[in-house]
């Protein structure tokens, strides 16, 4: 059907594409991953031809016009024709079209006039040579039609379907794809991707800005106090200078107690649990115990406190009291930690052990343990944070607001009694920002008090500051154990 | 103690509902090799964790029937331990404990009760050399088992289960993860070992019970299909579902 008179068609814009529309975020070759990055090399071809359908008499003979904007086609028809003409066949002098070349029949108002058409075409057709259809392409991005002339007679069938109506303004894309072209699949996965990956992102940042905020705040409100002597003098003169050295040390008891209390008996029944017991109903209930022991608040830990330790087992308010409520606050995490940290010893290495004759308490001790023991030590570690920070289950078992303490000698270290209650940091923190009047405007002249703004937040900053050294504390015996992992 | 046999009588076993063997009897008489072969599934494993009674550590299993070793029901064993000592397991996936590669081998004696480093040593060397990884580690006996290559991991655990002198040697798959070469110089070595025990060698490899077992069971789907001299097995079973298994027509 074609001729050497055959006009080599309508607006010849083989141009560059400046940045190429048809492939938004895939071209950049550093990008596409080893595949083959053709747009870099070759400049796309973009076609257009129009469409104008009250411009009979532009198109004289009825078959010959090329469809260019001077003289538009009138029917879709006529511009499938032009195109044919144009690219079509098996011609040698046709325009052939190659990966990412591409056309658009634009539908325009009056000829000569080229219509300011959007970006989005009405109709997107897809000729992909490489397409897996066998010749049942519909033009689909999942069916696309395998050459040019299939495409054509395609579109020349639904048009005569009427199929295709293109308004003035609209157009009608047919785009060649290449080998390892981003198929719009590809590019809405793509697009997912980054918005999972930012969002994710966006909650990190967000996760740590609190962190940040509070923590220079605290500092740059507490600055003036921190210096050492803060940390290691006794409160004095009614609380209005001195430092935080008497509530850190009951502090520390707290934890420590608690802790010898709560960790022997949680990593013990950890181990029970998770080495020797069977699933009945026994497990199942104490399994479900420590869940939601777990879960109960510390205030109910401190009335729990007040009743078993203070009154019933005589204790009175005391380090010894306060400890044991901490304790049972903090074993249930304990022993969930534990669990989790021997879970994690391979089966295999037990039932090795089984198989050579080993009895359940020689795995365990040889093989188990040891291999479990940095989880099992990180869980405690972060129970010693919890515990030097809650103030609840203290309040009512053993935290004084203030205890007249030595200022040195033995008694600078080891101030209390257990059986009197102690200062403790969190509960200290409270009481100077709660009850406190603070130093005088004349004390704080005189260089004899602290102004009690600076020792509200210079006591906070020794809390977190305490906790935040007991965490890294953890997560670098996490990390160094974690490096020596032996399998 | 020299090799014993092992006669297992109408065993059954039930998981939970599945059951993975259905009344199996077999007796494996001492100092032979005797293979048992069968597809996936087919409860072979199981009969071995009888067999040691680390069926035992399987909560849902349900055992029935009998197993005796050496002429003692398993079952009414009091230590147990001592059973454990005395059958060597190796299992298809190597384990390579934690240890350095002296106290993987060192282990088993350890745990029985072997404090003497001089025996341990000559023990070490000689399950290691048994299980023909001396050359490959003798430098670096205190590198970490669980570094060793998987094929090196498996001779371990072969020369591990050769620490207590056992009675009794299983095989599961021992050769899953070894190359030909080493599985050809372990399978001599079984077969200077059968002199002193008794050896239960399971196996997928058809030849490989076909090369080194006197007597051969078929297990197939939880059954005991056939067990015979392993050359009638290969050659005229009288089962027709043998005859497929074993030239390969089916599995």
């Amino acid at each position: 059907m074609s001729s050497g008179k055959m006009s080599n068609g309508g607006l010849k814009t083989p141009k560059a594409d400046p940045a190429p529309r048809r492939m938004p975020s895939a071209t950049p070759p550093a990008k596409t991953n080893g595949a083959p990055a053709p747009s870099a090399e070759r400049a796309h071809a973009s076609y257009r031809y129009f469409l104008c359908p009250a411009s009979k008499s532009s198109a004289p003979n009825g078959a010959g016009g090329d469809a260019s904007l001077e003289r538009p086609a009138s029917s879709l028809t006529e511009v499938v024709a032009a195109i044919g003409r144009c690219h079509g066949g098996a011609e040698p002098s046709v325009k052939r079209l190659a990966g990412y070349d591409r056309i658009e029949i634009c539908a325009t108002s009056l000829p000569g006039v080229a219509p300011t058409a959007g970006r989005k075409p009405r109709y997107a057709f897809v000729v992909d040579p490489l397409g897996t259809s066998d010749g049942r392409g519909v033009g689909s991005d999942h069916a696309p039609w395998p050459d040019v002339d299939t495409a054509l007679a395609g579109i020349r069938k639904l048009s005569e379907q009427g199929a295709l109506t293109l308004a003035p303004g609209e157009h009608l894309r047919l785009s060649v794809r290449e080998v390892f072209s981003a198929t719009p699949v590809d590019r809405r996965k793509r697009l997912k991707e980054r918005v999972a990956q930012t969002i994710f992102l966006a909650m990190t940042v967000a996760l740590v800005v609190p962190l940040v905020v509070i923590l220079t705040h605290l500092v740059a409100k507490a600055w003036p106090v921190l210096t050492p002597s803060f940390v290691f003098e006794n409160p004095k003169n009614n609380m209005t200078a001195g430092g935080v050295w008497a509530p850190l040390i009951g502090t520390f008891y707290l934890v420590f107690i608690s802790l010898a209390v709560a960790a022997p008996i949680g990593i013990l029944a950890g181990v029970y649990l998770n080495e020797y017991a069977r699933d009945n109903w026994f497990t199942r209930i104490v399994n479900l115990a420590v869940v939601n022991l777990a879960g109960v608040p510390s205030i109910v830990h401190a009335l729990f406190g007040v009743g078993a330790f203070v009154m019933f087992a005589g204790m009175g308010e005391s380090v010894l009291a306060a400890s044991c409520t901490l304790a049972v606050m903090t074993l249930p995490v304990i022993i969930s930690s534990t669990k989790e940290a021997l879970a994690s010893v391979p089966m295999s290495f037990r039932e090795a052990c089984w198989n050579m004759g080993a009895s359940r308490w020689q795995t365990i001790r040889t093989i188990v343990l040891p291999n479990s023991i940095s989880g099992i030590l990180t869980g405690v570690i972060l129970q010693v944070s919890r515990a030097a920070g809650e103030t609840a289950p203290i309040l009512f078992t053993g935290a004084a607001y203030f205890v007249n303490v030595p200022n040195k000698g033995l008694g600078y270290f080891f101030p209390y009694a257990l059986d009197k209650s102690c200062m403790a940091l969190s509960y200290h923190l409270h009481v100077v920002l709660t009850q406190v009047k603070g130093a005088s405007p004349a004390q704080i002249a005189a260089g004899t008090g602290i102004p009690l703004e600076q020792l509200q937040y210079g006591t906070a900053v020794v809390l977190i500051g305490l906790v935040l050294a007991v965490n890294s504390v953890s997560i670098g015996l996490r990390m160094y154990l974690r490096s020596h992992k032996k399998w | 103690m020299g090799a014993v046999g092992i006669d297992i009588e109408r065993l059954t076993v039930h998981y939970d509902g599945k059951t993975a063997l259905r009344d199996v009897s077999l007796t494996i008489p001492p100092n032979q090799i005797f293979g048992i072969i069968g597809p996936a599934n087919s409860g072979k494993t199981t009969l071995l964790k009888c067999i040691n009674r680390t069926v035992d550590f399987v909560p849902s299993a349900r055992v029935e029937g009998l197993v005796r070793v050496g002429g003692q029901d398993v079952r009414q064993m009091s230590n147990v331990f001592e059973l454990r000592r005395r059958i060597g397991m190796v299992f298809p996936l190597p384990v390579g404990l934690p240890l350095t590669v002296y106290d993987n081998v060192a282990y088993g004696p350890r745990m029985a009760g072997v404090r003497n480093r001089g025996e341990l040593d000559g023990l070490v060397e000689k399950c290691l050399r048994q299980a023909a990884l001396w050359d490959e580690v003798k430098d670096r006996l205190n590198l970490l088992g669980t570094k060793l290559s998987g094929g090196q991991q498996q001779r371990l655990t072969l020369a591990r289960a050769l620490s207590l002198r056992p009675d009794i040697l299983c095989l599961d798959e021992f050769s899953i993860a070894v190359d030909p070469v080493t599985t050809m110089k372990i399978e001599e070595v079984l077969l200077e070992l059968r002199e002193h025990m008794t050896i239960v060698l399971v196996t997928n490899l058809v030849q490989q019970a076909r090369r080194l077992a006197q007597s051969t069971a078929f297990l197939n789907d939880s059954r005991l299909v056939e067990v015979g001299e392993t050359k009638q097995m290969f050659t005229k079973p009288a089962q027709q579902m043998t005859y497929d298994y074993v030239t390969g027509n089916i599995g």
